[in-house]
């Protein structure tokens, strides 16, 4: 492979990765199902290399497919056929921490955890905390918009990104700054998964740790009268750092692994986490405490052991789930919060009709709902049955004001869900902003945004609204 | 016929189109939940009406604003990395006429380029903006900002710009 003897040729020893048995481990991300084999990993050190990999990857006309720790849920830094894959985990330096203006520049590779690990003796932290926070980089934090549970009140990636340098695939740098004028260049590349440039140094901004935090766990005996406390909440003008609502089923899970005292016989469990100053977090308890009085069971954190052991259940529901079934397969859709209720009903309706068992677990601060449709992939049909009934969940999701995907991307896991939130033209207007950074379609090709004839062939599978969808397109 | 369609069959009119709001002559609020926070209004909203009705559920537009006389287009239009941070989605016409919807009025989507926020700042010369989607918060944890700053950008970044306004608006009307 022409490709590969440059690259060897080029780059230092041990920087490029070939032969099946060492490339592996980089066959699939942490959406484990699609698997596809790299020509072969380059794991550069410096900005220096990636110009290197970037130069052969264009003249040989070469695949590149970017990855930082692989924990992404939708398949985005799963190789592409003959492509070559990017890791980016040597680039691990936090670069600088400016304590006063509040920012931190560091390169790509740097775990998400670790920049707050870094800066916690200044008493600040990095707020967006995806649930793989300990092991996913902040440069795929940028590729995804990555959230967490704390994005209510303290926003996405997006919103705590300062500023990003990257590389275009003609090895061009772009500074984009939150200071810029014109277009929002910065924004769009943040969730641009890959497709668009290769991030090599994102500046962040941190935040004061809060003096405290305390954490409320309610249950109810329905997911109505949860789903109404929710809004309540944020109705009086509290925003919670934190608002989690899991069902009967997660709770059950949760509790069997975790054992942190969630109440077996509620129906659904909210967990509320009030931050910020003693005074102000006294007084927003007392508004939320009035608010869940007609709680089944109701319990407050009264120290930081009891906080974190109440978050505890929460944060191992995936793992706790992943007990009780060999596979399962997590969505990510994003509702309206007043449809909360209605949701859960037609899921559970959905999972009778698919027979399998689903856990449904959501940040219901801001309506990104996760539930968990479990199967077992060694009974055939069952990971098609969970795939179409995951699909019914998220063309749910945007009829109900929503989205495919709040925070984990899409991959190549939801491209046909795509087809279903944009039509032609929107994907075209998405085709043409990747044409214009990656003329020749080398970047992640095939991530994210479905081709035309992908959608047309699923729409002409059903129709809706008595329209066909993308008539414009011709059909054979 | 609506006023979108109207508006959509003027643009597929001109061969130039300078967007104000006396053009757009199209406001109004069109979905408010104060417990889902967003607000989603019509392009041509004066920005004192948007806040009186957040108002009254003690609740604010998070970001600077220089005049609530001007609509809420002209500010998202002309808006800065503050009113971005608020921005959830877009309704557009684009310079062909066709009415595009990107982004969504809740608070997590990262399904396709985030166009919604691409384009403040855009100052009406890559599409009419019509409709936008607004995250709001409760005044208790509004923190008064002050008119962002502006650097300008390097040629390198208006090579792309220019691009990008040909993919919105390939014939060159809004310029």
């Amino acid at each position: 492979m022409l490709v590969i003897e440059q690259l060897l040729r080029t780059l230092p020893t041990g920087i490029v990765i070939t032969g099946d048995e060492n490339t592996q481990v980089f066959e699939c991300d942490g959406l484990s199902v699609y698997r596809q084999k790299p020509l072969a990993v380059v794991l550069p050190q410096n900005v220096r290399q990636i110009k290197q990999v970037l130069k052969i990857c264009k003249a040989t006309r070469t695949p590149l497919v970017t990855r930082g720790a692989g924990t992404g849920l939708a398949g985005g830094a799963m190789p592409v056929e003959n492509s070559i894959v990017l890791g980016l985990s040597k680039l691990n330096k936090i670069k600088s921490v400016d304590v006063e203006n509040r920012l931190a520049v560091v390169e790509p590779g740097v775990r998400n955890i670790a920049i707050s690990e870094a800066v916690a003796t200044h008493g600040l932290y990095y707020a967006p905390d995806p649930s793989s926070q300990i092991a996913c980089t902040i440069g795929g934090n940028v590729a995804e918009n990555s959230g967490g549970v704390h994005c209510l009140k303290y926003g996405l990636t997006v919103h705590n990104v300062e500023a990003l340098k990257m590389l275009t695939l003609d090895g061009e740098t772009l500074i984009l700054s939150r200071q810029n004028e014109g277009l929002g260049l910065l924004a769009l590349m943040n969730g641009s998964e890959g497709l668009l440039g290769i991030i090599t140094e994102i500046t962040v901004k941190l935040l004061p740790k809060p003096e405290l935090a305390r954490v409320v766990m309610a249950g109810f005996d329905s997911v109505r009268d949860c789903a109404r406390a929710v809004a309540s909440i944020i109705k009086i003008g509290v925003i919670p750092a934190g608002l989690e609502m899991m069902d009967k089923f997660a709770i059950e899970a949760a509790e069997d692994f975790a054992r942190v005292g969630y109440p077996l016989d509620a129906q659904a469990l909210l967990l509320c986490e009030l931050d910020g100053g003693k005074v102000q977090v006294q007084n927003e308890l007392d508004q939320v405490l009035k608010i869940l009085s007609n709680a089944t069971t109701l319990k407050v954190s009264d120290n930081e052991a009891q906080r974190l052991d109440l978050w505890r259940g929460r944060k191992s529901a995936f793992p706790a789930v992943g007990r009780l079934s060999p596979d399962y397969y997590c969505m990510d859709g994003t509702i309206a919060r007043r449809y909360l209720a209605d949701m859960l009903e037609k899921i559970t309706q959905l999972s009778q009709k698919y027979q399998l068992r689903v856990a449904n677990v959501f940040h219901a601060g801001d309506g990104n709902l996760h539930p968990l449709i479990l199967y077992d992939a060694n009974i055939a049909g069952e990971l098609r049955r969970a795939e179409a009934f995951g699909m019914d969940i998220l063309k749910l999701s945007v009829d109900m004001n929503g989205t495919i995907t709040g925070e984990h991307g899409v991959g190549i896991e939801k491209l046909d869900a795509m087809c279903h939130q944009f039509n032609a033209k929107e994907l075209t207007i998405f085709h043409k902003i990747k044409q214009i950074f990656d003329p020749e379609g080398l970047l992640n090709p095939g991530k994210a945004v479905p081709e035309l004839h992908r959608c047309a062939e699923l729409g002409a599978m059903h129709v809706h609204r008595g329209k066909l969808p993308h008539p414009e397109l011709e059909r054979f | 016929m609506g006023r979108i369609a109207e508006l959509q069959q003027m643009v597929r009119d001109s061969e130039h189109l300078h967007i104000n709001s006396d053009l757009l002559d199209y406001a109004g609020i069109i979905e408010y939940h104060p417990e889902e926070l967003i607000i989603t209004v019509k392009a041509g909203t004066k920005i004192f009406d948007i806040q009186s009705a957040l108002a009254k559920n003690g609740q604010i537009l998070p970001f600077f604003i220089k005049s609530n006389h001007s609509s809420i287009g002209a500010t998202y239009a002309n808006g800065g990395q503050d009113l971005s941070d608020s921005v959830l989605g877009v309704k557009i016409i684009d310079g062909t006429g066709a009415l595009l919807n990107f982004g969504a009025a809740v608070m997590k989507n990262v399904a396709g380029y985030d166009v919604a926020r691409l384009l403040v700042g855009s100052k009406g010369n890559l599409a009419m903006i019509v409709q936008i989607s607004f995250k709001v918060i409760p005044k208790g944890y509004f923190n008064k900002p002050s008119a962002p700053k502006k650097h300008s950008t390097p040629a390198s970044i208006q090579k792309i710009e220019a691009k990008l306004a040909a993919v919105f608006d390939p014939r060159g009307i809004f310029q």
